[in-house]
């Protein structure tokens, strides 16, 4: 019966698009792992390309609407170019790809929140359990694959190929200006630094706290989920370093080491033996514009 | 619509080709590589290891290492476990066991070549070259390019438990030492009689035989041009002859760091920036071989 169903949704079109629904080549995907900065991204993409409009929980999935939450159908009505929200580890036919990662030291704790945010687990369930969970993979959307399946799949296949923007989480919070400088040009388009600065202003965490409060039970995201626990949370980097017991940060860096080294996250503990790094596709990670110069050097 | 309506009524009564949208079993063992690497070879050398008295042929190998772009998603499920399966699938979460077999891309785009000849994708004056160009932009495959399918499972699975890695040359080389590391990995104690065995059962000459007569009975063959084998040379260096030099500069360019971590020789000198260099070197670090 539940088959049947699924087949009638199907059909019509209703069933959640996630990974299967029609690609056309001229789409853009903003990607990352969940707790990345991707709403952030989603709504500076929002507001650079609808300077005239406005972005806001109510609107943004007719923007750039969420592959993870929308219909195959939806997505089908939506005008081309279209640019698309995507939790996905690497898909093939992604051909334009903004891909955003943050330190998963931080991520962990964000999703910790989320999860209780959406009653995956309750208050009760111990911060050091969840980590494990995070770090094998044993979550309710395990889908995505693990922070390091879903960032090394993309970086390792896509990484400095032309059609493919890796933006640091952490960057972007540094100088928001010069990224979203990269992500208009990689988006093909060409606002002056002002509409750049309101595109950034709009977009800030203090205007989409405003927005969460008044908008909460409007996005699909957020609604019905508890209130208590807001979906912005700090939009910092580097909570982790007081919230995040060292037996945890060894946890994650003696799974994650060299993949986070490589990407610039300075490891706190020290792995007895970090796995080795995987060889990339092509040359270079698309690193170069975001790393300090002095990173090759570090690795050695 | 029709089309739709049909395919609709088929996954209502689970009788599609699952192909990616396999149901995965936690006990599942997945036989991976990217298209024209050595797969239907491993296929058959992992089925006579581990099911000699089955007598492995084209008849029956779908029910032994079953392909789900072969079987129906009913069929898949009622098989029994633990099931070893044939993938090209590019990198899955799901797939915890995995044997992933490589091929120098060089020998992979020539073999493709002929496949997509002997199945009338492309006819015979299509221009190689124009061929190699597309497999590198990963245009003549559903599973990625090669590299993108191999980085994929690479950079998320190597060193970590429940993958092995095999080359396809080192199987050509040495077949009993691969298949030993295959039968460790697998949990079957094989002693030397045993894998000699399964390795004469899997030669190409015995394929090739099995081919003639059998081409008709196994869907990866049936109605394809029969003046063209799919057991190839089943040799290692083939593109030194086969494939245009200039095709093989576009291919080293595009994928050199991968070639050489693979321990690939490349044949010309493809231009790096030393920054991304000195990257590289640091990724690449030691070899496989």
């Amino acid at each position: 019966m539940y088959r049947l169903r699924e087949s009638l949704k199907r059909f019509l079109g209703r069933d959640i698009a996630g990974r299967d629904f029609a690609i056309y080549p001229d789409d853009t995907f903003i990607v990352s792992y969940p707790r990345s900065g991707n709403t952030w991204t989603r709504f500076l993409v929002a507001n650079l390309l609808h300077p005239r409009e406005d972005v806001t929980f109510a609107t943004i999935e007719k923007q750039v609407p969420d592959s993870e939450a929308q219909s195959s159908m939806q997505l089908r009505r939506v005008p081309r170019p279209r640019f698309i929200k995507s939790h996905q580890y690497f898909h093939p036919r992604y051909r334009k790809v903004v891909y955003i990662v943050r330190d998963p030291r931080d991520v962990a704790l964000s999703y910790y929140d989320f999860e209780r945010k959406y009653r995956h687990i309750d208050d009760a369930y111990p911060l050091a359990s969840y980590v494990s969970d995070f770090v094998a993979g044993r979550m309710i959307s395990a889908s995505w694959g693990t922070w390091r399946e879903n960032v090394g799949s993309w970086i390792y296949t896509r990484g400095g190929s032309p059609g493919f923007l890796l933006l640091r989480y952490e960057d972007l919070l540094a100088d928001t200006l010069k990224q979203t400088t990269r992500l208009a040009e990689f988006l093909g388009l060409t606002p002056t630094v002002s509409l750049m600065e309101r595109a950034i202003e709009r977009s800030s965490a203090d205007q989409m706290r405003q927005l969460e409060k008044t908008q909460g039970d409007q996005w699909v995201s957020t609604k019905g989920k508890r209130t208590d626990i807001p979906f912005v949370r700090e939009a910092t980097s580097g909570a982790w370093k007081t919230k995040l017991a060292e037996n945890l940060v060894a946890e994650i860096e003696s799974a994650w080491g060299s993949l986070m080294s490589t990407l610039g996250y300075e490891l706190v503990t020290r792995p007895e033996q970090s796995p080795r790094e995987a060889p990339t596709a092509r040359s270079g990670l698309g690193l170069q514009t975001s790393m300090p110069r002095s990173l090759a050097r570090e690795q050695h | 619509m029709i089309r739709r309506l049909i395919a609709g009524t088929k996954r209502a009564f689970g009788l599609q080709r699952p192909g990616r949208n396999l149901a995965v079993f936690p006990d599942d063992t997945f036989l991976v590589s990217y298209p024209k690497s050595g797969n239907t070879w491993t296929r058959f050398l992992i089925a006579n290891l581990v099911y000699p008295e089955k007598k492995p042929d084209f008849s029956n190998i779908n029910e032994l290492i079953p392909d789900p772009e072969a079987l129906s998603k009913r069929h898949l499920a009622s098989m029994p476990r633990p099931r070893v399966l044939k993938s090209h699938q590019y990198f899955d979460p799901r797939y915890r066991q995995i044997i992933y077999v490589v091929r120098d891309p060089r020998d992979v785009a020539l073999s493709q070549y002929h496949f997509h000849r002997k199945r009338r994708v492309i006819d015979d004056r299509y221009p190689i070259e124009q061929f190699a160009t597309r497999f590198i932009a990963g245009e003549t495959s559903e599973y990625g390019s090669w590299a993108e399918n191999v980085a994929g499972w690479l950079a998320t699975r190597y060193r970590s438990e429940g993958f092995l890695l095999l080359r396809y040359e080192d199987m050509i080389a040495d077949t009993p030492a691969e298949l030993a590391k295959v039968a460790a990995f697998l949990h079957i104690s094989a002693d030397a009689s045993r894998i000699a065995h399964a390795v004469a059962q899997s030669s190409a000459q015995k394929m090739r035989e099995l081919e003639s007569t059998q081409t008709d009975l196994w869907s990866s063959t049936k109605d394809t041009r029969p003046d063209v084998p799919f057991v190839r040379s089943a040799r290692a260096g083939g593109w030194k002859s086969g494939l245009p030099e200039a095709s093989v500069r576009e291919l080293e360019r595009a994928w050199s760091p991968l070639m050489k971590w693979l321990g690939y020789e490349l044949a010309s000198s493809p231009a790096q920036d030393a920054g991304s260099a000195q990257l590289q070197e640091s990724l690449l670090g030691e070899r496989i071989s």
